[in-house]
C-alpha cells in the first residue's frame, strides 16, 4: 500500500490540475462579459472596468488561467455575486446537507442493490432473476425527480408518513432524520437499481471463471462457492460499480434536493445558475469534481488492499 | 502458390465476413430487443406525426377550461392554462427524441474518433487523450451538463452540446479499450503488410470492427440523454416554455400535483417508457452483438 502511495498522489494531483483547467476553460465559454453581467444593466463603465480589473478579465487568457490556478491553490474561488461572500465559503456551507443526503442515499442503495444483484446472478434465468431485473430496469428508467414527486404524493400526502418538503428548521436529531428519510429513500432506490444491474453482471462474470467450475466439479457446496469464492472475487468489480455510481448519483442528488426543496449543494448551485452567479457555479463544479476524483483515488487504493493480485502491479 | 496451405491462414476482417444472411437472426429473436425496437418505432411515428395525431394545439390556452378532468375532448385533461395535456405529451416526444438522436450522433462520432485515435496511435497521443477523457470523466455528467447550459443559456443546441460533452469521454473510453484489442490482431498486421495507410486501416478496419460495444453504449447514452434533458427541463434550464417537453410538463404539473396528479404522472410515464425501450435495446444488443467484448470493456460502459 505505502509503496503505491506516491503514485496515487501524483495521479491525484495531475487529475485535480486537469479538473481546475477544464473548469476554467469551460466557464470561459460564457458568451458576453461576466463583469457587465454581474453588475447589471445600470452599471457605469467605470465600475465595469473596475470589476473587470478585479476579476482579471482585462488580461490575456493565459494570464487569467495562471491567476485562476494560483487563487484556486490558496482556496480563493471568487466571490458570490448575490451574497458577496467568498464562493468557497458559500459552497462549503451547504456541504453538510448534501453529505448527509448522499451518504444515507448511497447506504440505502448499497444495502438494496448489492444483495439484489448477487441474488439475481446466483439464480440466473429463474423468475427471481427476471423479476429483479424488471424492477431494476424500471428503477433506472424513471426520472429521479419524478420518483420524488410520486413519493411525496403517495407517502407524504396520502399516507402521511413523511413531511412533504424541506429540511427541518427546528433543531433535533429526530426531526432532521425524519426530513431526511424520504429524500434519502428516493435517491437510494434510484441508485440501487443501477447498482443491482452492475453487481449482477460483475457476479456473472466471476461465476463464469474456471476456478468456479473447478470448485463445482470438486463438489464444493453451492452456498460456499457463492459466498466464499464468487462474492470475495467480485468485491473489486462491485466496489468499482459503487465508485462509478457515486459520481453519477451526485447528479441525481441535485434533482432530489430541488424536488424536496432541501438546502444543499444542489440547491445552492441551482440558485447560482438561475442568478447567473457564475463564480459560484464554477466553485461548485470544481468542488464536486474534486470530490469525485478524491473518491475514485481512494477506491483505487482500496482495490489493492482488497485484492492481493493487484499488489504486484 | 495460391493453394499453399502450409502458410498459416491469415484471419480475415470479421466485419466484412459478418455480412452473411444469418447475421440479423439473433437480433430478431431477442424478445427485449424487439420490444424496445417496436416501442421506439411507435414513438418515432408519434413524434413525426404530432401535427396530425395531437387532438389540439399544444400551445392553445383556454383559461375557462383550466384543470379540466379527462374527457372525450381532452383525453388526459388540461393543465393550469387549459392546454390539452395529451397534445403536449405528443409534441413533447419530438424534443426528447431530437435530443436523444443528436446526442448519440454527436457523442458517438466525436467519442469514437478520439477513442480510436488514442487506441490506434499509442504513445504521447494516447496518453494526452486518455488524460483528457479521465479528467472529463471526473465531472458528474449531469452537473457538467448543468454548468454548460448555465454558461451558454438554455436552448435545444445547448442541451445537446452539454449532454454530448458529458458523453464523449464515456464513448471514447470504451472505444479505446476495444481498439487496443483489435490493433494486435493479425488482419490489421496484414493490412500494414500490404501497404495500406494508417488512415485507411483506421477507417476501413479498426473502427468498423470496434462498433458493436460502441453501439451498445450509444443506446445507453440515448437513454441517459433523455433523462438528462428531462432533468434540465424540470429545473427550468431546458427548452423554454411554452414549447412542451416531457420535463417541463412534469415541472408545470408539480405545483398542482396534489389535486391534479395526472399531468406530472403521465409525462413521467412517457419518459420512462422511452428510456425503458432504449435500455431494453441496449441490453439486447449487448447480449446479441458481442458478448465477448462486454468482458473486455467491463463495467466502465456505464
Amino acid at each position: 500500500m505505502s509503496r503505491h502511495l506516491p503514485r496515487y498522489l501524483v495521479q491525484l494531483l495531475g487529475t485535480v490540475i486537469g479538473v481546475v483547467t477544464v473548469t476554467f476553460f469551460l466557464m470561459r465559454a460564457i458568451p458576453g462579459d461576466p463583469a457587465l453581467y454581474m453588475l447589471g444593466d445600470y452599471a457605469t463603465s467605470d465600475s465595469v472596468a473596475a470589476l473587470r480589473a478585479k476579476l482579471g478579465l482585462d488580461r490575456p487568457v493565459i494570464e487569467q488561467y495562471l491567476l485562476f490556478m494560483q487563487r484556486a491553490v490558496t482556496g480563493d474561488l471568487g466571490t458570490s455575486v448575490v451574497t458577496g461572500q467568498a464562493a468557497l465559503t458559500e459552497i462549503l456551507h451547504s456541504v453538510p446537507w448534501s453529505i448527509s443526503l448522499a451518504v444515507s442515499g448511497m447506504a440505502i442503495a448499497i444495502a438494496i442493490g448489492v444483495p439484489l444483484g448477487v441474488i439475481s446472478a446466483s439464480r440466473q434465468g429463474t423468475w427471481v432473476d427476471t423479476a429483479v431485473m424488471i424492477v431494476a430496469l424500471g428503477g433506472i428508467s424513471f426520472p429521479v425527480f419524478w420518483i420524488g414527486l410520486v413519493a411525496i404524493l403517495g407517502l407524504s400526502h396520502w399516507a402521511g408518513l413523511f413531511p412533504t418538503l424541506g429540511a427541518s428548521s427546528e433543531k433535533g436529531l429526530w426531526t432532521s432524520l425524519h426530513h431526511l428519510a424520504l429524500p434519502a429513500l428516493v435517491l437510494g432506490v434510484s441508485v440501487a437499481a443501477y447498482i443491482a444491474r452492475l453487481t449482477r453482471s460483475a457476479m456473472l462474470e466471476v461465476l463464469s471463471q474456471d476456478y468456479i467450475r473447478v470448485a463445482r466439479a470438486l463438489g464444493v457446496p453451492e452456498r460456499r462457492i457463492l459466498y466464499r469464492l464468487a462474492l470475495r472475487n467480485a468485491m473489486v468489480p462491485i466496489l468499482a460499480v459503487i465508485s462509478v455510481t457515486f459520481a453519477w448519483s451526485l447528479g441525481n442528488a441535485i434533482l432530489v434536493e430541488v424536488v424536496f426543496s432541501r438546502p444543499g449543494l444542489g440547491s445552492t448551485i441551482m440558485k447560482a445558475v438561475l442568478a447567473r452567479d457564475y463564480q459560484l457555479v464554477q466553485a461548485g463544479l470544481l468542488l464536486l469534481a474534486t470530490a469525485v476524483v478524491l473518491l475514485n483515488t481512494t477506491f483505487d487504493a482500496l482495490y489493492v488492499v482488497i485484492d492481493p493480485r493487484l499488489r504486484s502491479r | 502458390m495460391s493453394n499453399d496451405t502450409s502458410r498459416p491462414a491469415l484471419e480475415a476482417d470479421p466485419a466484412s465476413l459478418a455480412k452473411s444472411p444469418g447475421r440479423f437472426a439473433p437480433l430478431l429473436s431477442h424478445p427485449g430487443l424487439m420490444t424496445g425496437a417496436i416501442v421506439l418505432v411507435v414513438l418515432v411515428i408519434v413524434a413525426i406525426g404530432a401535427p396530425w395525431l395531437a387532438p389540439h394545439s399544444p400551445l392553445k390556452t383556454d383559461l375557462m377550461a383550466a384543470f379540466a378532468p379527462p374527457s372525450l375532448t381532452y383525453p388526459l385533461g388540461t393543465d393550469q392554462f387549459g392546454r390539452c395535456v395529451l397534445s403536449r405529451l405528443i409534441w413533447g416526444s419530438r424534443v426528447s427524441l431530437q435530443v436523444a438522436l443528436s446526442v448519440v450522433l454527436l457523442s458517438l462520432s466525436v467519442g469514437t474518433l478520439i477513442g480510436a485515435i488514442a487506441g490506434y496511435a499509442g504513445g504521447w497521443t494516447e496518453r494526452l487523450l486518455t488524460a483528457l477523457t479521465d479528467v472529463l470523466l471526473a465531472f458528474p455528467g449531469f452537473l457538467l451538463a448543468l454548468a454548460i447550459v448555465a454558461a451558454r443559456g438554455s436552448s435545444l443546441e445547448s442541451i445537446v452540446l452539454a449532454v454530448s460533452v458529458a458523453y464523449v469521454p464515456r464513448v471514447a473510453v470504451v472505444m479505446r479499450a476495444v481498439v487496443l484489442t483489435i490493433k494486435s490482431r493479425p488482419f490489421i498486421e496484414a493490412s500494414h503488410a500490404i501497404g495500406m495507410s494508417h488512415l485507411r486501416i483506421l477507417f476501413r478496419h479498426v473502427i468498423p470492427n470496434a462498433m458493436p460495444p460502441v453501439i451498445v453504449i450509444a443506446t445507453v447514452s440515448a437513454a441517459t440523454a433523455i433523462l438528462a434533458e428531462a432533468g434540465l427541463s424540470f429545473l427550468g434550464l431546458g427548452v423554454q416554455p411554452p414549447i412542451p417537453t416531457w420535463g417541463n410538463i412534469i415541472s408545470d404539473g408539480q405545483t398542482a400535483i396534489i389535486n391534479h396528479p395526472l399531468i406530472s404522472v403521465s409525462a413521467g410515464l412517457c419518459i420512462a417508457v422511452t428510456v425503458i425501450a432504449l435500455n431494453l435495446m441496449g441490453d439486447g444488443l449487448r447480449d446479441t452483438l458481442d458478448p465477448q467484448m462486454r468482458r473486455q470493456t467491463g463495467a466502465r460502459m456505464f
